[in-house]
């Protein structure tokens, strides 16, 4: 009577359910792609009927936790009582034809498979969770038990042997299929008819394969997400604040000290940067960059970021700041030294190139799509102008070598970045004030001016007070003590002005952060969007 | 960060190990790839413990600890699927919300004791009170969770052993009407129709059966409709809230609450004036035709029909068309029409409808009514509650004496009537009548209607015993525990909602000291002198019952004397009457040459009245309180509440508002109300604006008890088959900003309606303490 005797079924893999669907089926048929093919999931969001059998089934088969979804069940509203249009999406990866998850990943962790499956590469991911930013989806999903990121691949080595993906199998609507698609035809007719759903992202962004069978004016209507009222602020991203503060910081203060150099070269009566100088802008930047690896999941691989310079832009900023870093390092020798001032100036314009490239990489790194409140040139242009802060401890090492002159030749530099900064978040603040309503991404950057107004409005306050204080009425002020001769007053005001804006920039960046709200896929009513 | 300095550690900061072992999968012969933590050591056949549908599944066992369930392919219900509850079901066995020993009160605590002491305590304690106050003073609520074999063995000892037919199940809050309503018009209980017919019919209409949520396995059937039939079939979701199942209608009738009844006669009027009945049908196979059109046509025009239910007329003629025009129509419904106190009529209206456009018997043609536990039809059939086993009769003398010959009892043992039902043993508390209450694997303290009278009845008893296999809230306030094991753990059969009796296996040892119920009744009867040897002589396993159950319910609708349980794993369950006439099982009841279980053999069409709703909207509380489900979610959330990848999605209640009921209240989606009734108050649950109800009406899911809804639903019940009327009640909301809640306009009525006679007044009005004044049931 036991079981494996009396059940007519040896080998489920092979048996067929009698459903003529892909779903129940432990094996399915499907052929290769071809050249120009991929496999693609098919949804039709006609059958589903919100029932979050899928979402089960891929984590009862990839054993991952309740919190990290590979696949999930997003819900929308239309319309009034009785005409009512309840939308469900259930999504996993998209399989994107032009995926930025790949083109963004600094380890070169995704590969587009032949067969058109997005594969996340495990071993080499060091958990940087760049792709979880750049997905329009938000597909990737971090597990912290692993230090990386995973995502769905399809269910991969199960097609590859001719079974069926976990959440195919168990719908129990079959709204869920595989299926081969003409990598040409999607794109160029079939994409912008039978791609898009309620809520979701620009196709153009990735072109992801997924096929829907929608009511075609279900993509007309207004939709509302179930998890419309959840105002979610992101992760502070600590590690990131400091280390993209610092470095800024640091070119800033480099940049400062080149241009002193650069005219002491040129024979002005003014004084020539010195070791303290260096050391000074070194210290920031040799803080930050290795605060960075404390984001990573697997800290210890940071040095394995710079793989993908052909395409990440994380990639990029590792690199460059790297060299910028070995830069200062092999200037402090320099100084030392004493070498030369024209050899000394060449590598110091050297390395501040690759300064002012690393942090335009680093800025372009948060110039994404996915994330409407940092995809502006603006974010450029605040990473730049916190250089202010830099100029200012130059300013500050001047006054203290008793270099007051010079301190009050460099003082205003420090005072114009900082206006430009203050201008910058006056524009931001008046931006989100008069949000337009017709703006592609307001239901994003809507909760990212709620976070900011109401959330966070204490923050926002003090951003606004202290950038003011420190960056342009305690400058001024000093300027003014340098003048009538109150050196040591100066002194003091000057290292409060660094200190009360460096606190500024802080408060502001750790907003740039917490109030950035992804594209993707609407959530649930509880749970949101499920990412974490 | 900090978290991350603090933890530090070497291994994982080097991030040189990313757990891939964990979380890779390897080859298992039987199902392919899984997980390789939880890869099975073994996969037991078996069948799910959830709902009323009744999939089939392999349980895979690592380590004598389940780790996987599976859909079963070859299943004919399920053909490999299985909703996120069945998938999920696997970590419910392990659950910290398990007892693992039984438990006694002890100076006010509640605290770990032996079997020996929980059976002495719980008979010495019956016995005691049985002496003092008669046998009845002793009530056993039972369930829809138990095996069929367990349920056989729970009866026969509470009837014959304790002696007291007051026994009734919790099925009562969810099937009683389906069961009552079948019994007036086929003159049995027992489901008609089966899943197959969803996959055949021409037009499904769904009544009350919000299937997305409670049954996602059903949609396979009607997915395959298309596959099998060439075409969509029409679906027609009769609901007054858009429900996730509404979303595959392609008519959506939102009826005002609880005016089915009046919808399927006002159906049933357009029928008849077009010509569109069956006549051949009617004449063949049907009683009553005469006073039903009758009653019907004097009553029931469309008009009148659509003040009552608010659908315009032009749509109750389309309705009528498409359900009476399809080749072969099939209704389904569960809780929308049950807990209803007019429910067994509307159960029998729906038949009404199905009869006298021939839908009956046939592919695709029927009236199912779709059950809510997994053995909701175990408890039916083998009865005791509502009647004796094998849907034989308590009024009947030739019933009690062929039971009482096959289990050799004396006749006078097999009580002449059903005791008190669920609400009338709450009742009988309250008034001191019952002393002793046991209940098994059921949750009152959740999911009963009007929780301050329960509880105030409660505290009345002088012994509360609960048998459950989970902590229940109904469990920490018992005397006694007795702590059982569940699905996975025992053995027997489930009988789901189109009579498919499937075989449910013991997969893993119980949990801790654990007894399966089947164990615990049997040694609980061994404390009662002689009833073990009278009852249970050499009774050891499951099968024992079975057997016996087999013998019993020979020659009844529910014949199962062709069925073993070999049988049942070879074919993916039998759906009974299975005998020599049919040795693989009847799809479908009544079918041309199957008579009715009624005198005459034709099934009766009845004249059904619709009554108004007894606590309508009013100006104190205006708003119209529906109670439900949802999916991911079980019951009183005894099972789910641990497994996270569900509760996650639903942790707590939510009241499902309209958008301008929320700017009445000036609160929007995510805010807080308080909700109130003449009964009660329940504060601080979240809203979610929707246009799923409409104005005036709200949503709120029973599952939780820390917002429990059933503080202020309202106990009322059906007079025939006991049911509550869970799903209407008048309440009002509150917010901080509008705290005295939303004002009430009367609505406008264009003209009189010509008042119905209200027959069943009396009986309506009776005090359910009362139980002789009322129909036998």
């Amino acid at each position: 009577m036991s079981l494996n005797e009396t059940t007519p079924l040896e080998d489920f893999i092979n048996f067929k359910a009698d459903t003529n669907m892909q779903c129940g089926n432990y094996s399915i048929d499907i052929e290769k792609p071809k050249e120009g093919e991929q496999y693609r999931f098919h949804f039709g969001a006609t059958a589903c009927v919100g029932c979050h059998c899928c979402e089960v089934a891929c984590n009862e088969q990839n054993n991952n936790p309740a919190d990290i979804k590979w696949r999930r069940v997003g819900e929308t509203q239309s319309g009034i009582f009785p005409k009512v249009t309840n939308h469900f999406n259930s999504m996993s990866c998209n399989h994107c034809i032009d995926p930025e998850c790949l083109k963004g990943c600094p380890t070169n962790s995704y590969i587009k498979f032949d067969n058109g499956i997005v594969f996340h590469d495990d071993d080499t991911c060091i958990g940087c969770q760049y792709c979880t930013w750049n997905c329009p989806y938000e597909v990737p999903v971090f597990n912290e038990d692993r230090g990386i990121v995973t995502k769905c691949h399809m269910c991969h080595d199960k097609l590859d042997v001719g079974q069926t993906p976990a959440c195919v199998q168990a719908c129990p609507a079959g709204a869920i299929a595989i299926e081969i698609v003409n990598v040409k035809d999607w794109v160029e007719k079939d994409m912008a008819i039978q791609g898009i759903a309620p809520h979701l992202p620009d196709i153009e962004i990735t072109k992801p394969t997924t096929r829907y069978t929608i009511n075609e004016e279900e993509n007309t209507q207004k939709v509302t997400p179930a998890d419309a009222h959840i105002i979610k602020a992101n992760h502070s991203e600590w590690p990131l604040v400091f280390m993209t503060i610092l470095t800024q910081i640091s070119v800033g203060g480099f940049a400062t000290l080149v241009l002193g150099e650069f005219i002491n070269f040129l024979g002005f009566n003014l004084a020539s940067p010195n070791i303290w100088m260096m050391i000074a802008v070194f210290i920031p930047a040799a803080i930050g960059l290795p605060l960075s690896a404390l984001h990573l999941g697997r800290p210890g691989l940071a040095y394995t970021a710079m793989k993908n310079i052909k395409t990440s832009w994380l990639s990029r900023e590792a690199l460059a700041l790297g060299i910028y870093a070995g830069g200062l390092t092999l200037l402090i020798a320099i100084f030392y030294f004493e070498f030369n001032q024209v050899f000394k100036l060449l590598v110091e314009l050297g390395v501040l190139t690759t300064g002012i490239y690393g942090i335009y990489a680093q800025s372009m790194i948060y110039r994404i799509k996915a994330r409407p409140s940092w995809n502006k040139k603006e974010t450029t242009k605040i990473f730049f102008y916190v250089s202010y802060i830099g100029v200012l401890l130059i300013t500050l090492i001047l006054a203290i070598n008793e270099q007051y002159t010079t301190a009050g030749v460099v003082l205003p530099f420090a005072l114009f970045f900082g206006y430009f900064q203050y201008e910058e978040f006056t524009k931001q603040r008046n931006f989100y004030k008069n949000l337009n309503k017709d703006d592609n991404n307001f239901y994003q950057l809507n909760k990212t001016k709620i976070l900011y107004e109401d959330n966070f409005s204490k923050y926002n306050d003090y951003r606004e007070r202290s950038l003011s204080i420190g960056a342009l009425a305690l400058p001024l002020l000093a300027m003014l003590l340098l003048a009538s001769g109150s050196y040591s007053s100066s002194i003091l005001v000057l290292g409060l002005s660094i200190v009360i804006s460096f606190s500024s920039e802080v408060v502001s960046r750790l907003l740039f952060y917490k109030t950035a709200v992804a594209l993707g896929l609407a959530g649930n009513f509880f749970a949101g969007n499920q990412r974490g | 960060m900090l978290e991350k300095i603090k933890n530090f550690n070497l291994k994982d900061f080097l991030g040189l190990d990313i757990k891939n072992d964990k979380y890779s999968l390897v080859d298992d012969k039987v199902f392919g790839k899984v997980a390789k933590q939880k890869a099975p050591d073994k996969w037991v056949r078996s069948t799910c413990g959830y709902c009323g549908v009744g999939c089939g599944l392999y349980i895979g066992v690592k380590d004598g600890k389940p780790t996987y369930t599976k859909g079963d392919p070859a299943h004919p219900v399920n053909k490999g699927t299985l909703c996120p509850k069945g998938l999920s079901e696997h970590e419910m066995v392990q659950s910290p919300n398990r007892y693992t020993q039984p438990m006694i009160r002890k100076n006010g605590q509640l605290v770990q004791t032996s079997w020996e002491d929980a059976f002495k305590t719980t008979s010495d304690k019956f016995k005691d009170i049985q002496t003092k106050h008669g046998n009845r003073a002793v009530a056993v609520v039972s369930t829809g969770q138990l095996l069929t074999e367990e349920f056989y063995t729970l009866g026969k000892f509470v009837q014959l052993g304790l002696k007291t037919n007051n026994y009734d199940g919790n099925t009562t809050l969810c099937m009683s009407s389906a069961v009552m309503g079948y019994k007036q018009t086929f003159g049995s209980d027992g489901p008609v129709g089966c899943y197959e017919d969803f996959s055949y019919a021409d037009t499904i209409m769904l009544i009350g059966a919000n299937i997305a949520d409670n049954h996602p396995i059903l949609k396979l059937h009607i997915a395959k409709n298309k596959k099998i039939t060439g075409k969509k079939p029409k679906i027609i979701v009769i609901d007054p809230r858009f429900s996730k199942t509404a979303k595959m209608a392609d008519i959506f009738v939102p009826i005002k609450p609880r005016s089915d009844l009046a919808l399927m006669n006002g159906l049933a009027y357009i029928i008849l004036e077009q010509g569109w009945e069956n006549e051949k049908f009617i004449n063949e196979r049907t009683t009553g035709f005469k006073e039903f059109r009758k009653h019907i046509m004097a009553n029931y025009t469309p008009q009148e029909v659509a003040i009552t239910t608010g659908i315009e007329v032009k749509d109750l003629y389309e309705l009528a068309r498409i359900y009476a025009k399809s080749p072969a129509a099939m209704s389904a419904w569960t809780m929308g029409v049950n807990q209803s106190s007019i429910g067994t009529d509307t159960v029998s209206a729906i038949c009404n409808l199905a009869l006298i456009t021939g839908n009956l018997g046939r592919k695709g043609a029927t009236a199912l009514s779709i059950t809510g536990q997994c053995n909701a039809m175990g408890t039916r059939e083998t009865g005791f509650t509502s009647s004796i086993p094998g849907y034989r009769n308590y009024a009947s003398s030739y019933d009690r004496e062929e039971y009482a010959t096959i289990v050799n009892v004396p006749v006078e043992d097999v009580p002449k009537q059903r005791g008190y039902s669920y609400p009338q043993i709450i009742d009988a508390i309250e008034a001191g009548e019952i002393k002793a209450l046991w209940l098994v694997a059921t949750n009152p303290l959740v999911s009963y209607p009007d929780q301050k009278k329960l509880r105030r009845a409660l505290n009345k008893l002088e012994l509360l015993v609960v048998q459950d296999a989970f902590k229940s809230e109904t469990a920490f306030k018992a005397d006694v525990v007795f702590s059982a094991s569940t699905w996975s753990e025992k053995e027997g059969t489930y009988t789901n909602s189109e009579r498919r009796c499937n075989r449910a296996r013991k997969a893993v040892e119980p949990l801790g000291e654990t007894k399966s119920d089947f164990d615990i009744v049997l040694e609980f009867s061994k404390y009662f002198e002689g009833v073990s040897e009278r009852l249970f002589p050499n009774w050891t396993k499951p099968i024992d019952a079975f057997n016996e159950w087999k013998k019993v319910s020979a020659g009844r609708l529910c014949d199962y004397t062709g069925m073993t349980y070999e049988l049942i794993e070879e074919l993916g369950g039998v759906q009974w009457p299975c005998n020599t006439a049919n040795p693989k099982g009847t799809a479908r009841l009544y079918t041309q040459g199957m008579p009715c279980p009624t005198p005459d053999g034709k099934a009766k069409l009845l004249a059904l009245d619709w009554l108004p709703m007894s606590e309508p909207q009013n100006s104190s509380f205006p708003l119209i309180l529906n109670t439900g489900r949802t999916v991911e979610q079980w019951h009183t959330r005894t099972k789910t509440k641990t497994i996270s990848i569900l509760n996650d999605l639903a942790p707590e209640a939510w009241i499902e508002i309209n958008p301008e009921d929320a700017k009445k209240l000036e609160v929007a989606s995510g805010d807080r109300l308080d909700i109130s009734s003449i009964r009660g108050r329940i504060k601080d649950i979240v809203v979610k604006e929707s246009q799923n109800v409409r104005e005036g009406n709200i949503f709120v899911p029973f599952h939780y008890n820390e917002q429990l809804i059933n503080t202020i639903t309202k106990a009322e019940f059906d007079p025939k088959s006991f049911e509550p009327n869970y799903k209407q009640c008048a309440v009002q909301l509150h917010s901080i900003k509008v705290p005295d809640g939303i004002k009430f306009v009367e609505e406008e009525i264009a003209g009189e309606i010509e008042h119905i006679v209200i027959k069943n007044e009396i009986v309506y009005n009776n005090k359910l303490s009362n139980p002789s004044k009322i129909p036998n049931t």
